[in-house]
This record gives structure tokens, C-alpha cells and sequence, in this order.
């Protein structure tokens, strides 16, 4: 890994404390959030490290990996931090700006899933399950997965074969355009 | 016939669980001469002195044995309280039955046979104790302190504000030391010279205080309230007592660019040179290895400007001898470097970091120099090899300390602070720059310590990263820092414009010759010892001469400024009495037998033997004595030990009484 100014994205990092309301460089690395973090054996990063490469501006490595989306916002890690550090907002803040930044999660479908999710409810007004599901088996590369789960979803009525439209799309239309241009403004996010 | 008593100590638990001690007081107590023995669980306790005391009244005893710890531990105590009771405190000894027995055995029967063997050799030794009278010395109340930084400086002016005459001695040309070197000092950024100068100007006109700038230690004679010490003073080539400081000379002198020792050899002086404008005395010397005159005998510029006639070509070295009650030794620190060390040498360098040939490479105090308003580049931070600004410069901690491999295994204790300093420094001055740090730990325990390296991260905006450096080289202009960051775990490599190392503190070159001169005792980076690291911090083993500062281990400006004021504390102490008492355990020479072979006189380490003439009623000498001058004599045997006539003979530790004591075995 080499360091300098411009390997340090200090813009990127500012963004994490604005959305996020902590600051990265109070963190002293005592690893108390990783000790108490209920997720951190699933993480490649585990949370100490995640403030870590944010101190370095590294934050292509933690959005290359899945530890801001195992992370289950149980706000252990900020409570228990003596250092004031909300390292949960900072997941939060990640996980938003993951969505505009280049290079997100390759070992991650929440994205995908996420971006799937949204479509549908863009084209239908609510979730149209089947497609979600077919759409991200085949966009993830997955074909089979959870395969065996749709017969019994489908007797159940958990899962319907075909989609039902909301009435009042060109509402939710509006919402999404809405939305769009105060992301285009620098409004949201 | 002796009336002796023994007292055996349970010490709680210490002694009791191991020996069986009312065994021991029943056993001791059929000895011959013993009248009464005891057992008791605290001796050291008030009501084990009160208990000691009525005994030697009840009993009418004439010497007492305590068996119980070591007599480093409590001799002193039970000696008070045999005075206490009306006997000589030189009657009482100590038997130690815990270090040497209980707390070395582990089987009851054959510790408490071992404790009974050991309280019977101190009941033969005791019977023949002298009552020895206590020795009473004057006290010279004049202090030598030696070494003119922080610590030298605040123990002189302590010294001398309790109306005490003070000789401070000082190696280089100006007082000031190290700190005057400094920018700017931790935790509260207030500027070096601002606080230091004024106490500079203050020991220069204080009326109690003499200073002998660049002069040094020649010899140190004598005792606790009572030394002589020689000083060399220098040959400054300049008149201390005619020279105005005007500094005409050196603006005159043609040799200009000599490299100046106290801006680390990045600014130049003449030859003819204050080390700093700030300088006391602000007197100039004349540097002689490069002084034109001196090697050509041609040139004497500086003298024919030189308005007042001060300087002197012909001045010579000159000895003083000045006596001394007491010694503050501050001779302060040097700085490690990672050049390639001698062979066979216990301090390594850093060949992993280019032995110092890398020119961008420089060390802390460099830094200090750069940083410095009043250093060589005008407070600017430039880099020594083109001039140029650094945008990025990477400061590496514990170089040198806390490196075994390398010959130190101590934390320097300053360097994280100053470095958390630099950071700031830099930042202030170069804004646009990033200031990386490589450290193993950070260690700021100090007030408001942590809360300023904190600041140096959180505020202004230096990057710490945790992990060693690997390797430092030269690519291009460029200095390539080969580190790892062990939060992430991975390598980090950064091309540096600057690198500043943290290198450790060590003693002054020649401490030790120093401290041979003194005769006090010195660890193995020759660091001077203390009489007892936690009760008596600021003492040497040998008395009357105390410690102040980094030449007893590495310390920061408020702890050595802590040590040098107590250091004078005790000084004050040993003034307030005017004559000092002192153990009358001394060697004496039994004259009849002396044949004034003086092999007692090679061998004693305290100069105490002196050659005494014996003379009949017509002054006719008949022989050459020794003789041993209990004012000085440290009582440690060696002259006894050595004497071929068997005529010197330590009280207390006599042949005959070690002799008794081998028989009660």
C-alpha cells in the first residue's frame, strides 16, 4: 500500500464525518468495537480496521469488501467506545456512499439487491417478488440459488407468479424524480 | 562476663514460617553469655523497640542482638533504639535470619538449625564490639554543581536563593544546554529560548553563583562536606574580564563557514564565536583547530580590532581548586546516531536506514535547529540537501531505543512527545504538507501528555501509523519509508521528501570517565545510578553527591527540572547542620606493628590512608606509619584484608571477631 496525498482521499473521508457526525481521527485503535462486534467474525475488516483505512483515505478497500453490509447497526461498538467515535453511523454513511462510489462491493449482492428493489418499485409501485428474484439469480450469476425455496413460497401465497400494479404510479414516479434532482443538486444523497 | 540479649523477629509471617523462632530465642538463650533471649512478631514495630528497651534496662544488658531481616533494612532502626535505651548503638548487630534463612529455605528443621548457627555467630561477634564514639565532620557550605543545562541551571539558582555559594561548571562555551537548542517545548508550545534565557541571565548575574564556562572536572578529592575539586579552565583565547561582547571579532574573522555544533552543523560560524547570540557569557572563543592564527601564526584579526585588548593568543589552560560541601552532577545527555558504530562496540547503527549518508535523513534535534526562529534557516523547515520545502516528511519514533539488537533497551521517554510537537510544527509552517508518523507505542503519561499527542492527530492532521520501519533509501530526490501499518496489516511504503528520526537519549561521552573522577557508581550505558530508585532518587551512594536531570536516565524538562530542585533540597539539607555525624565503623592502624609498607594506601578506594611520621622525645623520626583518616575512610576492609602485618583492623569486623564467629560454627 503506498501513502501520500493523493492515495489519501481526504474528500471522501470528510463526506464519512459530515454524513456520519463522528470524527475518524479520534479513533486511537483500541479494537473495543471489534471486541464486542457480534458480526466481526464475518468481516474481512473488522470495525477498528474500517476507522483504520479511513484514516488513511482507504476507503476503496472497505467498500471492496462486505464488512459495512454484515454490519448489523446494533450500536454496540458506539456505545461501548471511549473515544466518542459512532462507528455505527459510519457504517451507515458508508453503506450510503457506496451507492455513487466507483468500484462498490464485488463481494457483495446487497447492493445489487438493493438497486433490484428499487427498480421494481419504480416499474410497479410495490415489490414484484418473483421478478426480484429471477432478475438477481441471473445478475449475480447464480442461477439456482434458493431454487428449492419457491415452491413451498408459492403454496403458501408468499410468492405470486404474477405482478400487481400500484394505481398511482405517476406518484411514485414523482417521488423518484423528486429524489433524482435533489441527489443532481447535491440535496440528498 | 557479657549480659547479651537476642531478640528473634517473627517478621509477621516471613521468618516464623520457615523457622521455628521461639526454638531459636531457647537455643541462643543457654549460649554463654546471652542473659536473655526472646521472640516477638514485628521487632521493628513501636512495641517491638519498647519491648527491646525495657529488656536492656530490666536485664542490665550489655550488647544486643536483633536476628531478624537484612541489616540494610533495619540496622539503623534498632541502633536508634539501643541508643534509646542508654547503650552505644555500635553494641547492637543484626543477625539476618530472613534473607540468608527463611526466605531461601524451605525445610522448618534445617532453617531453624541454620537460624540458630547464624544468631550464634552474631552473639561471638557482638562480645567483642567496641563502644565507638560517632565521628563528627565540618561542613563546607559551598556547592559545586556540574553541567550548566536545565537541571545544572534550576539546582544552581535553588542553591543559591538559600544564600549558599554555588560553583557551576560548565563543558561548553555558553551555558543553556540542550534545551537552549529546542524550538519550541511540550505540552504547552511555549517557546525554549523565552523560557530559558531569563534563568541563563539569572545565573550569570546572581551574586552567589560562579561560573566557570568551558572548564572541566579535572579531579574531584575528599568527602561528604568536605571536597576538593580541580577545574580546568580552558583557554578561551579571550579575556572574560575585558571583553564587552560587542562581537567586532567575528564579524571580522576571515574563517567564516565552520559548521556550528549548536545548530547541528546546518549554520556556520567564524572562528572566533559565540555558540548562539543569546550566549552567557556572552563571551566569544577562539575555536584554535581552525583559527588561521593558530595554524599559520599569521592573520590576529580579531586582536587588532578587538577595542577592549581581550584577546589573548597566549592564554593557557589554568587549574582551580575549589572547596565543596556538596556536588549536583547534571551533566545531561547525547544523542544516539545510526552511523555505522566501532567494531566490538554495544551500541549498533542502522545500516536498514543508510548509516546517516542519506542527507534528508536528519534527527530530532536538526529539526529543533529547522524549526527554531532563530536557527540556520530563520524558523523555516528546509531540507538540508537542496533547500527546498518538504511537502511530505515522515517522522519514525524509538530509533535506537527500545531496540535491543541495537545495544539499548530503554524508552528514551521524550521522543513521542516531541515528535507529536513536530507534527505541530511542521503543520503550523507548511500547510500544505503531510506529516506521517511510524511508532511502536505512544507513551504520554505526563500532564496534559496525551491530550497534546491527541491534538497532533485529531487537529492537526498528522497520520500515525503503527508499525515499525523496515528501510529507508534514497530514489532520486525522493527518500522511499518501507513501514506497516499492523492495525491494517499490510505494508505501507511512502516517498518522503524528509525523514526525522526520534533517536534515543544517552549519557554524555565520558560519563564515565566522570563519574570515576567522582566515585560514584554508573549502569551500563553509563547512566548514573541512584542510591535507591524509589526512595532515593535524586542521591549517589556516595554521600554528598546528588543528581539531576538525563545523565540518570532519560527525563523531560518538568522532570528534570523536579530532580534538579530537589537535588538542591538536598543540598540545603546537608547545609543546614554545620557539622555532619557519620558511622565510626573506620579501619584503625595499630601502629606498633605498621611497617609503613603502604599497600593499604594502593588499595583504598576513598583516599583515606595517609603516611603519619612517629618521632621519639628528640624529634628523631623512627618510622613511617600508616594512618586512616576516619573523616574519609568508607569502612569497606579492603585495607585490612590487605595489610601483610594483619595491622589495620576494621571496627566491628576485626580478625578476632571474625575468627569467634568461624569457631561458633
Amino acid at each position: 500500500m503506498i501513502i501520500s496525498q493523493s492515495t489519501m482521499d481526504v474528500d471522501f473521508v470528510r463526506k464519512v464525518e459530515a454524513l456520519s457526525g463522528t470524527s475518524v481521527r479520534r479513533c486511537f485503535q483500541c479494537g473495543k468495537c471489534s471486541a464486542g462486534c457480534p458480526m466481526a467474525t464475518f468481516m474481512e475488516h473488522p470495525p477498528n480496521r474500517v476507522v483504520r483505512l479511513l484514516q488513511l483515505g482507504q476507503w476503496q478497500r472497505i467498500l471492496a469488501g462486505r464488512s459495512i453490509w454484515y454490519c448489523a447497526s446494533c450500536e454496540t461498538c458506539s456505545t461501548r467506545c471511549p473515544n466518542k467515535v459512532h462507528l455505527a453511523s459510519i457504517m451507515d454513511a458508508l453503506r450510503k456512499l457506496s451507492w455513487d462510489a466507483e468500484g462498490p462491493s464485488k463481494e457483495s449482492y446487497v447492493q445489487l439487491a438493493n438497486k433490484l428493489f428499487l427498480q421494481n418499485i419504480r416499474t410497479y409501485g410495490r415489490q414484484y417478488e418473483m421478478r426480484l428474484a429471477a432478475v438477481f439469480n441471473v445478475k449475480s450469476g447464480q442461477f439456482l440459488k434458493d431454487l428449492m425455496l419457491g415452491p413451498k413460497l408459492i403454496s403458501k401465497g408468499k410468492l405470486k407468479m404474477f405482478h400487481s400494479k400500484n394505481k398511482n404510479m405517476p406518484e411514485i414516479e414523482k417521488i423518484f424524480t423528486r429524489i433524482e434532482e435533489m441527489r443532481k443538486k447535491g440535496e440528498a444523497l | 562476663m557479657s549480659r547479651i540479649g537476642v531478640f528473634v523477629c517473627h517478621c509477621g509471617e516471613n521468618i516464623s514460617r520457615t523457622v521455628d523462632v521461639e526454638r531459636v530465642a531457647a537455643q541462643v538463650g543457654k549460649m554463654p553469655g546471652v542473659a536473655f533471649a526472646t521472640d516477638y512478631k514485628y521487632m521493628c514495630s513501636d512495641p517491638g523497640q519498647t519491648l527491646l528497651k525495657k529488656t536492656i534496662q530490666e536485664q542490665k544488658l550489655s550488647h544486643v542482638v536483633v536476628a531478624a531481616c537484612s541489616p540494610r533494612m533495619h540496622e539503623k532502626t534498632f541502633r536508634k533504639a539501643v541508643e534509646a535505651a542508654g547503650l552505644n548503638p555500635y553494641l547492637c548487630e543484626m543477625a539476618n535470619i530472613r534473607e540468608h534463612c527463611s526466605w531461601v529455605h524451605e525445610d522448618k528443621q534445617e532453617a531453624t538449625a541454620k537460624a540458630i548457627e547464624i544468631v550464634g555467630m552474631l552473639v561471638e561477634r557482638v562480645k567483642k564490639n567496641r563502644v565507638l564514639p560517632t565521628i563528627t565532620v565540618p561542613v563546607t557550605k559551598r556547592s559545586l554543581v556540574i553541567g550548566g543545562g536545565i537541571a545544572g541551571i534550576q539546582a544552581a539558582l535553588d542553591i543559591a536563593d538559600a544564600g549558599h555559594e554555588v560553583v557551576l561548571v560548565e563543558r561548553d562555551p555558553s551555558i543553556g544546554g540542550h534545551m537552549a537548542q529546542l524550538s519550541e517545548t511540550f505540552p504547552t508550545l511555549d517557546c525554549s529560548q523565552c523560557i530559558m534565557t531569563p534563568k541563563m541571565v539569572d545565573v550569570a548575574n546572581h551574586p552567589n553563583i560562579t561560573l566557570y564556562s568551558y572548564s572541566e572536572i579535572e579531579q574531584v578529592d575528599g568527602y561528604i562536606g568536605n571536597f576538593q575539586v580541580t577545574i580546568r579552565r580552558k583557554a578561551r583565547s579571550v579575556d572574560e574580564d575585558k571583553c564587552t561582547g560587542c562581537g567586532v571579532c567575528m564579524e571580522k574573522c576571515p574563517v567564516k563557514k565552520i559548521p556550528n555544533k549548536f545548530d547541528c552543523n546546518l549554520g556556520m560560524r567564524p572562528a572566533i564565536y559565540v555558540p548562539f547570540p543569546q550566549a552567557v557569557p556572552n563571551t566569544p572563543v577562539i575555536d584554535r583547530d581552525n583559527c588561521i592564527k593558530f595554524k599559520t601564526g599569521k592573520c590576529g584579526l580579531c586582536q587588532k580590532v578587538c577595542g577592549p585588548g581581550a584577546v589573548d593568543y597566549e592564554q593557557e589552560d589554568t587549574l582551580i581548586v575549589e572547596p565543596v560541601g556538596a556536588i549536583v552532577v547534571a551533566t545531561g545527555f547525547d544523542l544516539y546516531t545510526i552511523d555505522e558504530k566501532p567494531k566490538g562496540s554495544m551500541i549498533k547503527g542502522y545500516g536498514e536506514f543508510g548509516h546517516g549518508k542519506i542527507p534528508d535523513v536528519i534527527d530530532g534535534m536538526t529539526f529543533e535547529r529547522l524549526a527554531s526562529a532563530s536557527g540556520p534557516t530563520g524558523g523555516k523547515i528546509l531540507r538540508p540537501s537542496d533547500g527546498k520545502e518538504p511537502k511530505q516528511i515522515v517522522f519514525i519514533q524509538c530509533i535506537g531505543s527500545r531496540a535491543r539488537e541495537k545495544g539499548i533497551s530503554y524508552c528514551s521517554k521524550v521522543c513521542c512527545m516531541y515528535t507529536a510537537k513536530h507534527t505541530m510544527l511542521y503543520h503550523h509552517k507548511v500547510h500544505d504538507g503531510q506529516a506521517y508518523v511510524f511508532f511502536m507505542d505512544a507513551r504520554t503519561p505526563g500532564k496534559a501528555y496525551d491530550e497534546f499527542w491527541r491534538r497532533s492527530i485529531e487537529e492537526e492532521e498528522a497520520v500515525y501509523i503503527r508499525g515499525m520501519v523496515s528501510r529507508l533509501y534514497q530514489k532520486g530526490n525522493k527518500i522511499v519509508v518501507m513501514g506497516s501499518d499492523i492495525a491494517v496489516g499490510v505494508q505501507v511504503e511512502i516517498e518522503a521528501d524528509m525523514v526525522v528520526l526520534a533517536t534515543a537519549i544517552q549519557p554524555r561521552t565520558g560519563a564515565d570517565s566522570l563519574a570515576q573522577k567522582l566515585g560514584i557508581s554508573y549502569d551500563k550505558y553509563n547512566f548514573y545510578s541512584e542510591a535507591h530508585a524509589k526512595l532515593r532518587p535524586v542521591e549517589c551512594a556516595t554521600a554528598g553527591i546528588y543528581l539531576a536531570g538525563a545523565c540518570q536516565g532519560p527525563k523531560d524538562i518538568p522532570d528534570t527540572v523536579s530532580q534538579a530542585s530537589a537535588a538542591a533540597a538536598k543540598v540545603m539539607t546537608l547545609f543546614a547542620k554545620d557539622k555532619l555525624e557519620r558511622e565510626p565503623i573506620v579501619a584503625r592502624v595499630k601502629e606498633a606493628g605498621c611497617v609503613g609498607c603502604f599497600a593499604c594506601k594502593k588499595v583504598c578506594a576513598y583516599g583515606a590512608v595517609e603516611e603519619k611520621e612517629i618521632r621519639d622525645r628528640q624529634g628523631n623520626l623512627i618510622k613511617v606509619v600508616a594512618y586512616v583518616n576516619p573523616g574519609v575512610c568508607g569502612g569497606c576492609g579492603t585495607c585490612q584484608a590487605t595489610c601483610p602485618s594483619k595491622s589495620v583492623e576494621l571496627d566491628g569486623y576485626t580478625d578476632e571477631q571474625i575468627v569467634a564467629m568461624i569457631e561458633a560454627l
